[in-house]
């Protein structure tokens, strides 16, 4: 079984992002940048399947700039056996990458698709569910857990208070969340073995598709600073307070 | 800035830094945060929990030197001192200890590449690779003196005191060793004897492979340092301690050989030294951007400023220093042996000085064991020391710099 497991270059989470002075994007120029998190957990998940003898080949392909082949890296170093750069400087839209993604998947044939949830910069939250419509394929999103048993595949959703199970028929899109599993580190040892695997580069158009930029970014904010807390003088003004400033009792 | 920047870095260097440092901030830094007191336990082998080195097991960290074919990091040769450096400063960010019990493991590793026999990687190899808490020393200071005293007085009366005689196919080693980094915990040590006491040094002494076990040696003692505390520095003594003869390294000429080891390990000090640097300026870099006094933040109080851009513009400094000495080494460039010394002793004096700024722009914090810079004042004062003196490296820099006159021996004091 052949897994197919798509990766994003997003900024690490640890770092702190400005906006650009003229408030059009984020200033990325000199930011530390690195897989986004939830797909790390999504090539987790195809190397463990890997190490466990049900996925025979881990495939990682990354829409993105020339600078994502350090995180196709990544993944190789991880365990992945093989990487796929579709180059684009464009911003990646969810539905741009899906379709990508949909004729890699025509290409490749793989028996499981895994991403993550969603990236942690644009937050969209759409691409597996677009590439699920795309393909016709079943999906299974905010996954916790999973188990793969012949040509069905078992996953435990995280859902608004509490889980859900479902079955699904192999081809099938699962997307990763947080609880999946603890991504491991790419090991020194690993990451030289990495470096003799085998990296490809395509464009978008050698698969007669063009990436572009449907959204329009109107304006971007800084979330508004926290006011500085007060001083009450008396338990009464704290009680009075509490009920006409902060709303919090009635 | 600060770190290393990423453009002169390979995308390998680049992905082993941020593994390093995933493994820093994820394991090392939490554990030195909330277990201060673990230091100052006076039973060393429960300093630092086990887990910490499995941890570092994870990123393979522990390997490096030892050939891919044993299972070791097989790193690109022409970069490998420069790679060194990189991932010690990482690990020394965390803990400088920590930083040196790995680092002799590489030191050593590139000896028994280099120098041992197949027979003796392939006994020793795997078994360094199957036990995360396998640790390697290296054990060349005596009670008398060290490179004070031997180099380059290449002359019988400075030959060392710790002796090796051949009989019955044995070695039997006599003497003593100290201030032996990793020397409490090793399971394996490189030991350096006088074989020829009518020649010099650089002709007359040899190396050995001792495993701890070995009847005859005995570890009589850990050294309880000022700094750097997670890391065991110990004491030898050797009795009649019978070595088989296959576990010679390399004989009489053993001290020239190991300029593999003293060239990437005075870049190692440097980068580890750095590494504590790039500590100091983090956690000070934040406390004053946070910590109000006088109606504003401390950044804001030009005093504190000014301070701040001292210490970067020194750890700047030492970081340009070290790259460029390592890239001596790893191109065999002539002046090697003196910018490897060079950037040791100013990485020593320079982030002594960060150090400094960190402690004093703590406030009375800084002073408080529980928060974490007295440590790191402690673990960059002892780098003044570790690996030679600062005097002694200065020393170093002008006998090589003027070998005919100022390198040239000048008779035993009487």
């Amino acid at each position: 079984m052949k897994i197919l497991v798509a990766v994003k270059r997003v900024a690490d989470p640890n770092v702190k992002v400005r906006l650009r002075a003229d408030g059009s994007g984020l200033d990325l120029a000199a930011v530390k940048m690195t897989m986004n998190p939830f797909d790390e957990i999504a090539v987790e998940e195809a190397v463990r399947l890997k190490e466990a003898g049900i996925a025979s080949e881990v495939v990682v392909v990354s829409v993105g700039p020339d600078k994502a082949t350090e995180t196709l890296r990544t993944a190789l170093a991880m365990g992945a056996d093989r990487g796929l750069l579709v180059r684009t400087e464009a911003t990646t839209e969810p539905l741009a990458v899906a379709k990508v993604l949909s004729a890699v998947a025509g290409e490749e044939q793989p028996a499981l698709i895994l991403l993550g949830k969603q990236a942690i910069d644009d937050d969209c939250n759409q691409t597996g569910q677009m590439l699920a419509a795309k393909l016709g394929w079943p999906q299974a999103t905010f996954a916790s857990q999973l188990a793969v048993d012949g040509d069905r595949v078992t996953v435990i959703r995280e859902v608004d208070g509490g889980s859900q199970t479902i079955a699904l028929t192999l081809p099938a899109i699962v997307t990763a969340d947080l609880r999946l599993n603890e991504p491991r580190y790419a090991s020194l040892p690993n990451i030289m073995k990495a470096k003799k695997k085998p990296l490809e580069e395509r464009q978008a158009s050698d698969y007669g598709l063009v990436i572009e930029e449907r959204l329009e970014v109107v304006r971007l904010e800084e979330p508004p600073t926290r006011a500085a807390g007060i001083k009450v003088k008396s338990v009464a003004e704290l009680v009075e307070r509490l009920k006409t400033e902060a709303g919090v009792l009635a | 800035m600060i770190h290393a920047d990423d453009g002169s870095l390979s995308q390998e260097q680049r992905l082993m830094r941020d593994s390093c440092r995933a493994f820093v901030d994820d394991a090392v830094t939490p554990f030195i945060r909330s277990n201060w007191q673990r230091e100052w336990d006076m039973s060393p082998g429960e300093r630092l929990p086990r887990s910490i080195l499995e941890g570092a097991e994870t990123i393979g960290v522990r390997t490096l030197g030892v050939p891919e074919a044993y299972g070791g990091v097989d790193l690109e040769r022409e970069t490998e001192v420069r790679t060194f450096a990189l991932i010690s400063e990482e690990i020394a960010r965390g803990d400088s200890g920590l930083a040196d019990k790995l680092v002799q493991n590489w030191k050593v590793s590139i000896l028994l590449r280099e120098f041992a026999p197949k027979h003796l990687q392939d006994k020793w190899f795997p078994r360094l690779l199957a036990d995360p808490q396998f640790l390697l020393a290296h054990c060349l200071t005596e009670p008398r003196g060290a490179s004070d005293r031997w180099l380059p007085y290449n002359v019988p009366e400075a030959a060392m005191h710790t002796k090796a005689v051949l009989k019955d196919g044995h070695w039997v080693i006599n003497g003593r060793k100290q201030f032996i980094s990793n020397g409490f915990d090793a399971s394996l040590y490189v030991v350096y004897a006088n074989t020829d006491s009518s020649v010099g040094m650089l002709q007359g002494t040899s190396s050995f492979l001792v495993p701890r076990d070995t009847p005859g040696l005995t570890v009589t003692k850990c050294n309880e340092t000022m700094g750097c505390r997670f890391m065991n520095n110990g004491e030898l003594v050797f009795e009649d301690c019978r070595v088989p003869a296959d576990h010679l390294l390399v004989q009489n000429t053993a001290l020239g050989s190991a300029g593999q080891y003293f060239r990437a390990g005075k870049i190692i000090q440097a980068a580890k030294n750095l590494g504590v640097g790039v500590a100091c300026f983090e956690r000070t870099a934040d406390y004053v951007q946070n910590y109000v006094q006088g109606g504003r933040i401390l950044i804001k109080h030009q005093a504190v400023a000014l301070r701040l851009a001292d210490m970067a513009t020194r750890i700047e400094a030492v970081r340009a220093l070290i790259e460029r000495a390592s890239r001596a080494v790893d191109e065999g460039h002539p002046d090697m042996d003196v910018l490897c010394n060079m950037a040791k002793v100013y990485a020593s004096e320079e982030i002594m000085k960060v150090a400094t700024h960190a402690l004093e722009l703590h406030g009375g914090n800084g002073a408080m064991l529980e928060f974490g810079i007295e440590k790191l004042f402690r673990d960059a004062a002892i780098f003044l020391h570790m690996d030679a003196t600062v005097d002694v490296s200065r020393m170093k820099i002008i006998k090589t710099m003027f070998p005919a006159t100022a390198g040239k021996y000048a008779g035993p004091e009487n």
